[in-house]
């Protein structure tokens, strides 16, 4: 009785031995694998307000994904995130039609980034944009 | 402890993992003399797992290409969390697994383990050391700081010695006249690609070999009746009445690897500078070479060999002779007596051959 006590005793402190070796093994190389925290990126952009002609949009890099500037027939710039609500995809701008289309699954989002056709759930959040002085600052 | 035994039942009543127990763990016999060197084998499988793991990790953010190749090897050291840990584990298992080879070899040579019916476990061991050198070799150029470039250079520029071939080897292998940025792609090719499964093959044709022919009894401090093998057919030496692997051995086991992580971690937290020297922390410079460059602690007596005789061709020749007959030493020591101190030609040769290949390595650490 007392060997088969002292037996256990030993196994359990082998078992919580091998345990803690492990998670001191992992937790390393957990860290050496996590990726690097590297902020928000950038949350400020401008351009030039020639920069954009009437019925065209430009892609650019906003707080770390990316971005789309569309001017509209109507005239006013409009700033919305250039990933797919679907699945993560970038939306590419249709000229002839003035609306986005995403090639991976044949989701439509009209100018505005409201859905029009396809499995997109939800429309392209937008991103504030102001207009001053010949300049359209997005963010 | 119910839920392990109802899962363990549930793959015994499908695979008969009891049987698979019994057969290689349990139930697999052991001379009832066998000593902790025999236990050197599990520690390099420990130590080769071990490379493959950090190497793999390493892959992850190195980049071979000589322009990057030192800033992803900085980059992993100085800004990755614990990148410093990986590498370091790396490097300086690189190295203990040369020493404990040496051991491994060193142990089998005076227990006279080599010994027929045991040449293919020799030649396959002997190969693997071969092996383990060249990955050594091609690993130590990856990470393209000043040692990587010039001990390359040195190192591979000796074969240039070897009659007709010799400039063409040289060149084959560093894919140029140079060592460069195509020296780099070939070694990295071998170094994570080739070399790796090699010696992986070879370590399972190591222990096929080995499981075939049965282990074999230490020369001393047993009471085993000894029946040599005739040599007219197959017959597997087995231990009736010997110890189980399992659990017995098994601890041996254990306690010589914990020995070997604790010499290995100490060596890794307490002199992490050794593997290095300050040319390790300059990257490659092709128009400048720096003064004493050296290759690693095991091919010191190499480059001193080189160095001592006046014809390089000359000092290749020595090398290979003495290569080619530690790799045939089954073959030219045919006496069945295995016990180190009634072969005393042979102890007179392993001695002096050990303190000679000491020699040349002080002298060329020193010269």
């Amino acid at each position: 009785m007392e060997i088969e006590g002292r037996r256990k005793f030993l196994g359990v402190c082998l078992a919580g031995a091998s345990v803690a070796a492990a998670a001191a093994a992992a937790y390393p190389v957990f860290r050496y694998l996590s990726p690097p925290s590297r902020g928000p990126g950038i949350e400020k952009v401008a351009f030039a307000d020639t920069d954009l002609a009437e019925g065209e949009a430009k892609f650019f890099e906003y707080a770390g994904a990316t971005a789309v500037l569309v001017r509209t027939k109507t005239g006013e710039p409009v700033a919305l995130s250039a990933v797919c609500t679907h699945l993560g995809c970038i939306v590419q701008w249709v000229k002839s039609s003035q609306s986005f289309l995403c090639p991976c699954h044949a989701g439509q989002f009209a100018a505005d980034g409201t859905v029009l056709a396809g499995p997109p759930p939800k429309p392209l959040p937008t991103i504030p944009v102001t207009v001053a002085e010949g300049k359209i600052t997005v963010g | 402890m119910a839920l392990f035994t109802k899962v363990y039942d549930w793959i015994d009543l499908r695979i008969g993992a009891r049987e698979i127990v019994k057969k290689e763990l349990t139930g697999y016999l052991l001379p009832r003399n066998i000593n902790e060197w025999y236990s050197l084998g599990s520690v390099l499988l420990v130590i080769f797992t071990l490379q493959i793991v950090t190497g793999l990790l390493l892959l992850v953010y190195y980049v071979p290409d000589a322009e990057k190749a030192f800033k992803s090897v900085s980059y992993i050291m100085n800004e990755l969390p614990y990148g410093w840990l990986i590498r370091l584990c790396h490097a300086v298992g690189s190295n203990m697994m040369v020493a404990v080879l040496f051991m491994h070899m060193l142990s089998t040579l005076f227990m006279g383990s080599y010994k027929s019916p045991r040449e293919l476990n020799w030649l396959t061991g002997f190969t693997l050391f071969a092996i383990v050198q060249g990955i050594s070799l091609t690993g130590y150029l990856l990470p393209w700081s000043q040692l990587s470039f010039w001990a390359t250079t040195v190192a591979t520029n000796s074969m240039s010695a070897i009659p007709v071939v010799g400039q063409f080897l040289v060149e084959f292998l560093r894919g140029g006249k140079l060592v460069g940025p195509s020296t780099l792609g070939r070694f990295f090719a071998l170094h994570v690609g080739l070399l790796p499964v090699l010696i992986a093959a070879l370590i399972g044709l190591h222990l096929f070999v080995l499981k075939r022919t049965g282990i074999s009894t230490p020369p001393f401090g047993g009471t085993e009746p000894t029946r040599p093998w005739p040599g007219d057919s197959y017959r597997h030496q087995s231990h009736p009445g010997g110890i189980p692997f399992f659990p017995n051995y098994a601890l041996t086991d254990l306690t010589s690897i914990s020995i070997y992580f604790a010499v290995f971690f100490a060596v890794v937290f307490f002199g992490p500078n050794l593997p290095f020297t300050p040319d390790s922390f300059v990257p490659a410079d092709p128009f400048k070479t720096p003064a004493h460059i050296k290759p690693e602690w095991y091919f010191l007596a190499n480059y001193q060999i080189l160095k001592i005789f006046p014809s390089e061709l000359l000092g290749l020749m020595v090398q290979a002779a003495a290569m080619t007959f530690v790799a045939l030493l089954p073959f030219i020591d045919r006496s069945p007596e295995r016990h180190p101190l009634r072969r005393p030609l042979f102890l007179t040769l392993a001695i002096g051959g050990i303190l000679l290949w000491g020699a040349l390595t002080i002298w060329g650490h020193y010269s």
